[in-house]
């Protein structure tokens, strides 16, 4: 657990309780979910494809309003009428999501301009962020120009770049070769570590979620709901090749394999 | 030759050669047709003005200062009615790109508005509002915005939803999202429309004019015809056409670099 974790751990910076979602007002998408993450955690969300993961980052942004439940981050009412004071979240997409007609530079400078930062903290704040993802020679180039793995790391940069309480990470690396994958995941555990943010990181691979979490909330098949809640208890920084990492693997494999298993009942 | 030099004019070669084969194409197109026109001038009794005529008469109006003042006249016009119209159709195809319902209100009339042939809103505008000068320019817009709103709400309505949940994630605030996010990705579309309004508008224009104005390239042609005048006709209309060309040139193509450059 990092610095920050530790210092708040215990209390309950998001909180879902009882949240229920459905598209079409029918089909249920999430039932009755209720999850609790602390401040500076990383905090894995796993289940198959399919099963409204990405729903709950949907509403957990306010980007989608549930049909029942609440969501509060730090204290503040996801989608609320004071929604627009709530603390900023930073979202990584699945896709990149950044806008193809700006540069590099000016993808995390809107985002940071409607948050009503300064413009030398705004050119201060690129510089930083893109080092730190290893994309600083890319500032002004279009995000057409780069590869897969570089536009990743531009989404991740501008998500950082706005210092937010919350970072929603959509199977971010899902896209990408194994390789580059690979990397990605260990130069977010890297920067999870030295910055502290509190990350929710949805993902249907196992191996991902217990390299990266401390905790990781197990989905049921959909409509979601927690099935379990498992600690990782392995030192950072870890390796990917860890055999305690396949021990684990395997074990949560054969809890989960009745739940989304062809014929198991969540 | 050495090998880096040799690469070199590998790489040159393609894309001077296509621009030879293309000027190539350009020269000999025009050459037929100048052909058939000189043909149809022999076969046509000399009904048809010449080459040569046309020639005569396209120097005689460009060198005079009446003809750039009867252009002014046209072009300040389209410039209206295309503004006009180009204003309308963004705002209203945006919305209708944005919200079913405000679509759902609008459509029934964009579609009529597209089925109603041109000629029939001059007709209706003059009868409604007499022979001035307005009353050709309302038609005109009438004319003009259901493409213009037709083609823009297209444009938004096949957005990127995903930058739309990212707009809303990060709050970029209705200004930025209209402009930034969705202002952008409807610019190939409101490039087009834009274009199409001004090329209507000419067209239209000249009706208009004939129809109902005393000045004016229209009236210019009109009056040419009646005088049967019909080298005067072509050399006004191609004098026109080269300043729409400039206009092209001068406007549009640095318009379509700046919004598109990223694509290149």
């Amino acid at each position: 657990m990092s610095a920050v974790a530790e210092e708040t751990a215990g209390a309950g910076y998001i909180r879902v309780e009882g949240l229920s979602v459905s598209y079409d007002g029918v089909t249920p998408a999430v039932t009755d979910l209720d999850m609790e993450v602390r401040k500076g955690e990383f905090v894995a969300v796993l289940g198959p494809s399919g099963c409204g993961k990405s729903t709950l980052l949907h509403v957990m942004s306010g980007v989608m309003r549930p049909q029942a439940g609440r969501i509060e981050i730090g204290g503040h009412a996801v989608g609320g009428s004071a929604a627009a004071d709530s603390p900023p979240i930073g979202y990584v997409f699945q896709d990149h999501r950044l806008l193809s007609w700006r540069t590099v530079g000016q993808n995390i400078a809107i985002v940071l301009q409607a948050a009503g930062v300064s413009a030398e903290e705004i050119n201060e704040r690129i510089d930083r962020y893109l080092e730190m993802l290893h994309i600083d020679g890319f500032r002004d180039t279009w995000p057409m120009r780069l590869s897969g793995g570089q536009r990743q790391r531009v989404s991740i940069a501008r998500a950082l770049a706005l210092q937010p309480a919350v970072v929603l990470m959509d199977e971010p690396f899902s896209t990408l070769d194994e390789v580059t994958a690979r990397l990605m995941r260990q130069q977010l555990a890297e920067l999870w570590q030295e910055s502290g943010h509190t990350i929710v990181f949805v993902t249907h691979s196992i191996r991902e979620a217990l390299f990266l979490a401390d905790r990781i909330y197990i989905l049921t098949k959909g409509p979601a709901r927690v099935f379990d809640v498992a600690e990782v208890p392995i030192e950072r920084p870890r390796r990917y090749e860890d055999p305690k990492l396949t021990e684990l693997e395997g074990e949560i494999v054969d809890r989960v394999l009745g739940v989304w298993g062809i014929g198991g009942k969540p | 030759m050495a090998l880096t030099e040799r690469l070199e004019t590998a790489r040159v070669e393609p894309a001077s050669r296509d621009r030879v084969r293309r000027a190539q194409a350009f020269v000999v197109a025009s050459l037929i047709a100048l052909g058939i026109w000189q043909l149809a001038t022999l076969i046509s009794d000399g009904w048809v003005p010449s080459l040569a005529r046309i020639f005569t008469a396209f120097i005689e109006d460009a060198t005079t200062l009446e003809v750039w003042g009867q252009i002014w006249i046209t072009f300040r016009r389209i410039l209206i009615s295309f503004s006009a119209a180009t204003a309308i159709g963004v705002v209203l195809g945006v919305a209708m790109g944005l919200s079913r319902r405000i679509t759902a209100f609008f459509r029934p009339i964009i579609v009529m508005g597209l089925a109603v042939p041109d000629p029939v809103y001059i007709i209706v505008a003059i009868l409604v509002l007499g022979t001035e000068e307005s009353s050709g320019l309302i038609a005109l817009v009438i004319a003009l915005v259901p493409f213009v709103v037709n083609i823009v709400a297209g444009g938004v309505r096949a957005r990127d939803e995903g930058l739309d949940e990212m707009s809303t994630v990060y709050r970029l605030g209705r200004r930025r999202y209209i402009i930034d996010v969705v202002g952008r990705q409807v610019a190939p579309a409101l490039l087009a429309a834009t274009r199409t309004s001004f090329a209507f508008a000419w067209k239209l224009i000249v009706l208009v004019e004939a129809m109902t104005q005393p000045e004016g390239i229209g009236a210019q042609i009109y009056y040419s015809f009646r005088l049967l005048r019909p080298d005067h006709m072509i050399s006004l209309a191609l004098l026109f056409i080269l300043v729409l060309r400039l206009v092209e040139g001068l406007a549009f193509a640095p318009l379509e670099r700046k919004l598109l450059g990223w694509m290149r």
